[in-house]
């Protein structure tokens, strides 16, 4: 029995060009409501396009990564092309039966094409070989932090040794904004030590083109310099549970004089003696409020205006620290209870509010919120 | 231009055929299945020699690579037959039962190869009591083993050594219902020296799960 | 060429739930597994229509949650991938090599049928154990279908990663007896005048992947057995604290799993280097070449393993890399030989062609991406992001399952004895692959922005928003796709036009009997002097070599 008839072909670039429409309107009409700008969307197919790297060392990288882009492309389209244009151009005619020439192979050929592909990919190879030796390569370094990952959040311990408790001078607990995060010298080596306490987690930060994992049982280190001061946001990036993707944290880059002051104060902080906990009965009315599995126990809470009140904070995430600091519409934060690492409780004394609504959150994570109305 | 029919060279309903290669179709499955098994305690040694390699003792504050660790040292000398604390210690005398069991195996094949059907279910016969005593020494040792501390979690020597020897064991025990089932169909007059695919496979079974032993006994006790 | 005077559907006096049941016949054994694979595709593209509309926007800048808890979306990823990498594509191309390895060797069935029937059955009872996960206390597994320790340990995961690891020890061993009964069918039964060199690629294909099986699935075996001991037995394998290492467990784990990615493909590209010729209508071009690339790939399948650790810190890099490097070029011959079959040939764009053609394309994009990884400093920014998801996808997805489908709509009609619609095929070629590439290529963006895998929400502000809308309406225009191909299915069961022995004008042995094949397979046997019996049956000796 023969082939079957060909089939109209005539109706199908029709047809295709209606699915592309279609399934294209819809794409429009969700980014549309979702707020997207046809500058954003543009923006988004271009993550890598005029963005510079942060580091000294991810330039590395970048150049490597063009590299293996531009010679992707070529073979991209020059495979492709031969694949569509086998297609179009030799599209068997209807009522031809006759049959085309019966090639087995051509050894000459073949032997080409695996030549030059093994070349193409010893090249390679060697070149990210030798790129590898600058991203890995250890040098003196100024600071030495140490990363410490643990469901679900970072915290940095600034060494002033090798990485053990002993050595550790002081820990920022809060990873993220701008009285929190890891700080470090512009333009200076620093060294990054990583302890995993539970499971394994990964340190990475996209603008420095970098990850390295931190698991338990192993201290991975790496050093690098920043380039250019700024915050960098990192996220965890090795599954670690179902607070993965709230792991986030922030890399400070500032100058050394703002870096100096900073590390100091922290020092001299670490080293007082804390202030014994205000005693005495609560102010005004008491608002329950608990955290457990990285967020609060309600996400909606009522306050009274014009008037001091409490908040009475039961931390139930056992190993995790978590505080309720308090913001106002425009983002200002109006009130900073302090930390406490679960299982523990605390009375915070909140000042008295204007009335309107207000975002509570805590610092460690800025994934737990709610809102505070405040009438 | 079309071929016979019959130059299909099939016969009987087990489509048993021999091929130019020689080796039966259920020879050869066996032989492909121990490759497999091989995988498999492949996976289960490098897992060993990789804990083995990086395991550490805090000795007068210095970390120190030691192995087996200190306290279960003293339990693995199969040359005593007894242990400190007066205990038999018979992981020398099953390993050689176990061994003795491959050579009785062999005889037993040899005989079938030469239609000497007595001989055979004799030899494996012999062969499936000395598993078997192989299998209840090996219990014994593990009660001996427990006693004196060695358990699964008691470190990653705990772990490593009653997984391996267990599968190992395992192993043991199917040898040894693939042998009843050899001796059971050999009193049955099954076997004769034209067929007897299934007893070339579990012997070559059979054998390696001796040469199993030898290097895990030689790995865990000797090295 | 022979037909058969046979009427395959032979009164039955059994009833055919009955035969189905308990048949050891190899055509049915392969449809069975076709079925059971396809019910796992669905169940694990619900998982990720999950997945996608989770991601389709950030709940809100600052809140995790939305459609499910972070929870239960870590089982669906978990499920989703262990559902289509285990239940669906392994087993498929196993069940297509169940089908077509006895007829295309002209042999009546398989070495080792009722061990056959075996391999089967455990894989809906592996499957079932897998998913009754979702009915545990806790969950489903919920660490990833690496399920790495310690997050996979009894600390924080409950009883289903137990009943996982016992489903997936049983889908193994279904593997594993498949594996052995392929590798003696194919040493022991070929037809007089098959030699192995004459044989067809998807044989050699098959022959390849069950020896990675063999050699590869007993790894994996070891690798949960040793989770499941250090979750229940208070074993300390991957224990730190007790003399154990976490990194062991990714070691034995990616030894089984990277030559698992080369099972996914191999029969795939198989089944391409059957349709490929059929529809040019010249032989495969460098034969040969072929069979050595596939073995190449094999070998060297088994020595890249580490390169999905590049950032663990415990890795030999250079090594890794360079295999990992090597890798591409026996792919790329491939490739290349592919092409060259369509060269100058007079191509019919039936179906199984186009599928065939939309694998090309596809699976070229997943190599070249798969590059950056290999390039260790890229692979250090790239891993663990989206990157990584698109790499998986265009492989898997535009190779893999773009593989499969060919091989359905080219050997349903054998199967059957009924024609597949061609409209409604093409219909969902065109969806699928439209939906495909809206889903999957955006991630390769994502990933150099810095989106991570396995993140069960993001934050607004990160510039990811627009992308993840495009990639959930990409999804479910792949969702929208499997309808055309469902219907199509259904209807052409009843009322498809009657194949005939030969529709498509085949070269090897199995457009040699009936469609579908009686239970023994041949009346008669074509002689066999080339790798294409059947094309040279049909036109003589003297249009052949």
């Amino acid at each position: 029995m023969s082939m079957p008839p060909r089939s109209r072909t005539g109706s199908g670039p029709l047809l295709a060009g209606l699915i592309i429409v279609m399934v294209a309107a819809v794409a429009v009409i969700v980014l549309a409501a979702a707020g997207a700008t046809p500058q954003s969307v543009w923006d988004s197919f271009f993550p890598v396009q005029g963005v510079t790297p942060a580091t000294d060392r991810s330039h590395s990288t970048k150049s490597l990564y063009d590299i293996v882009f531009y010679i992707a492309v070529a073979v991209f389209f020059l495979v492709e092309g031969l694949i569509v244009f086998s297609v179009f151009r030799y599209r068997r005619k209807p009522g031809d039966d006759e049959l085309p020439p019966q090639i087995h192979g051509n050894n000459v050929v073949e032997v080409i094409w695996t030549v030059i592909p093994t070349a193409i990919v010893a090249f390679l190879f060697l070149l990210s070989w030798q790129t590898l030796n600058t991203v890995d390569a250890k040098v003196p370094t100024d600071v030495h932090v140490r990363a410490v990952a643990q469901r679900f959040q970072w915290s940095f311990q600034y060494l002033d040794g090798p990485s053990s408790d002993a050595n550790v001078l002081f820990t920022q607990v809060i990873p993220v904004g701008n009285d929190g995060g890891m700080f470090i010298p512009v333009g200076k080596p620093v060294q990054v030590d990583l302890l995993a306490k539970d499971v394994i987690h990964a340190f990475y930060v996209p603008k420095f083109l970098f990850k390295r994992d931190a698991v338990p049982g192993k201290l991975n280190t790496f050093d690098f310099t920043v380039d250019e001061a700024g915050t960098y946001r990192g996220q965890c990036a090795e599954l670690c549970g179902p607070g993965h993707g709230a792991m986030v944290f922030d890399v400070h880059a500032v100058d050394q004089a703002t870096f100096d002051t900073w590390f100091k104060a922290q020092v001299a902080q670490a080293a007082a003696t804390p202030t014994p906990a205000a005693s005495g009965a609560a102010q005004g009315p008491v608002v329950d409020l608990a955290a457990q599995n990285i967020s609060y126990s309600t996400k909606a809470l009522q306050a009274p205006a014009d008037t001091p009140f409490t908040i009475d904070f039961k931390n139930d995430d056992t190993g995790v620290p978590h505080n309720v600091a308090i913001k106002d519409a425009s983002g200002n934060e109006v009130f900073k209870g302090d930390i406490i690492t679960g299982p523990a409780e605390k009375s915070y004394d909140v000042p008295a509010l204007k009335p309107g609504t207000y975002t509570f959150v805590c610092s460690v994570h800025p994934t737990m919120t709610g809102t505070i109305t405040v009438q | 231009m079309t071929a016979d029919a019959t130059a299909l060279t099939t016969h009987g309903p087990a489509l048993e055929t021999h091929g130019s290669g020689g080796m039966g179709n259920p020879v050869l499955g066996m032989l492909l299945f121990i490759t497999s098994e091989v995988m498999f305690f492949a996976g289960l040694f490098a897992a060993y020699f990789s804990i083995r390699a990086g395991y550490t003792e805090v000795i007068n504050s210095v970390s120190t690579h030691v192995w087996p660790p200190t306290q279960f040292q003293h339990l693995l000398n199969p040359f005593t037959l007894t242990t400190e604390s007066g205990a038999l210690n018979l992981i020398l005398p099953a390993t050689l039962i176990l061994l003795s069991s491959s050579v009785t195996c062999q005889l037993g094949l040899m005989a079938i190869r030469r239609n000497d059907r007595r001989g055979f279910v004799r030899a494996f016969a012999v062969t499936l009591v000395l598993g078997v005593s192989f299998l209840l020494l090996q219990a014994f040792d593990y009660s001996v083993l427990m006693h004196e501390g060695l358990t699964m979690g008691a470190t990653t020597f705990g772990t490593t050594y009653f997984t391996l020897t267990g599968f190992h064991g395992a192993h043991v025990f199917g040898g040894a219902l693939m042998l009843s089932v050899v001796v059971y169909r050999g009193m049955a007059g099954q076997f004769s020296a034209k067929h007897h695919d299934m007893v070339e496979a579990v012997s070559w079974y059979w054998h390696f799960v001796d040469v199993v032993w030898l290097l895990l006994f030689s790995i865990l006790y000797l090295l | 060429m022979a037909t058969t005077t046979l009427n395959p559907a032979a009164p039955a006096y059994r009833s055919a739930l009955y035969e189905w049941l308990t048949t050891t016949d190899h055509k049915k054994i392969g449809i069975m597994y076709l079925i059971n694979s396809i019910i796992f595709f669905l169940a694990g593209g619900i998982l990720a229509l999950i997945v996608r509309l989770q991601l389709v926007i950030p709940k809100d800048a600052t809140t995790i949650g939305g459609l499910v808890s972070p929870e239960f979306y870590n089982q669906a990823f978990t499920m989703h991938a262990s559902f289509m990498l285990f239940l669906f594509i392994i087993p498929i191309l196993a069940g297509f090599g169940n089908y077509a390895v006895p007829l295309q060797i002209g042999a009546p069935d398989m070495a080792f049928p009722r061990i056959n029937a075996l391999s089967f059955w455990l894989l809906p009872l592996g499957g079932a154990l897998m998913a009754s996960g979702f009915l545990a206390t806790g969950g489903a597994a919920a660490s990833g279908w690496t399920e790495y320790p310690p997050l996979s340990g009894a600390k924080f995961n409950g009883p289903g990663t137990d009943l996982w690891i016992m489903g997936l020890t049983l889908i193994g061993t279904s593997s594993i007896l498949g594996a052995i009964n392929f590798l003696v069918t194919i040493f022991k039964m070929r037809a007089p005048g098959m030699t192995l060199f004459r044989m067809p690629i998807m044989v050699w294909t098959i022959l390849v992947t069950s020896v990675l099986v063999l050699m590869a699935t007993p790894v994996l075996t070891s690798a949960l057995i040793m989770l499941f001991i250090d979750r229940n037995y208070g074993g300390h394998f991957f224990d730190p604290a007790n003399g154990g290492n976490a990194i062991l467990y990714q070691n034995v784990f990616w030894f089984y799993s990277h030559p698992a990615v080369y099972i996914m493909i191999l029969p795939a590209m198989g089944i391409v280097s059957e349709v490929l010729p059929v529809f040019s209508r010249k032989p495969l071009f460098g034969y040969k070449a072929f069979v050595f690339a596939t073995v190449a790939i094999g070998a060297l399948g088994f020595s890249v393993w580490a390169h999905h650790m590049f950032t663990t810190g415990a890795v030999f890099l250079p090594f890794f890399s360079l295999m990992t490097f090597l890798i591409a070029v026996p792919t790329g011959v491939k490739m290349f030989n592919w092409i060259a079959t369509l060269w100058r040939g007079k191509l019919t764009f039936s179906t199984p062609l186009v599928f065939a053609t939309g694998f090309l394309t596809m699976f070229l994009i997943g190599g070249l991406n798969g590059a950056f990884s290999a390039a260790v400093p890229v692979d250090f920014a790239i891993h663990d992001t989206y990157w990584v998801v698109a790499h998986l996808h265009y492989v898997l997805f535009g190779g893999s399952v773009f593989g499969v489908f060919a091989g359905i709509y080219y050997w349903f009609p054998k199967m059957t004895g009924r024609m597949l619609n061609e409209t409604l095929g093409k219909l969902q070629f065109l969806i699928m692959f439209i939906g495909f590439n809206m889903t999957f290529f955006p991630m390769h963006q994502l990933g150099l922005a810095g989106m991570p895998r396995r993140i069960a929400d993001y934050s607004a502000s990160a510039g990811w928003t627009d992308l993840n809308i495009v990639a959930t309406i990409g999804g479910f225009t792949i969702a929208a796709s499997i309808l055309p191909f469902l219907w199509n299915v259904l209807v052409s069961l009843r009322s498809g036009r009657i194949a005939g022995d030969d529709p498509w004008e085949g070269n090897t042995l199995e457009w040699a009997t009936s469609s579908p094949p009686p239970p023994y397979n041949f009346d008669h046997l074509p002689e066999i002097r080339s790798e294409r019996p059947v094309f040279d049956a049909r036109h003589g000796q003297a249009a052949a070599h």
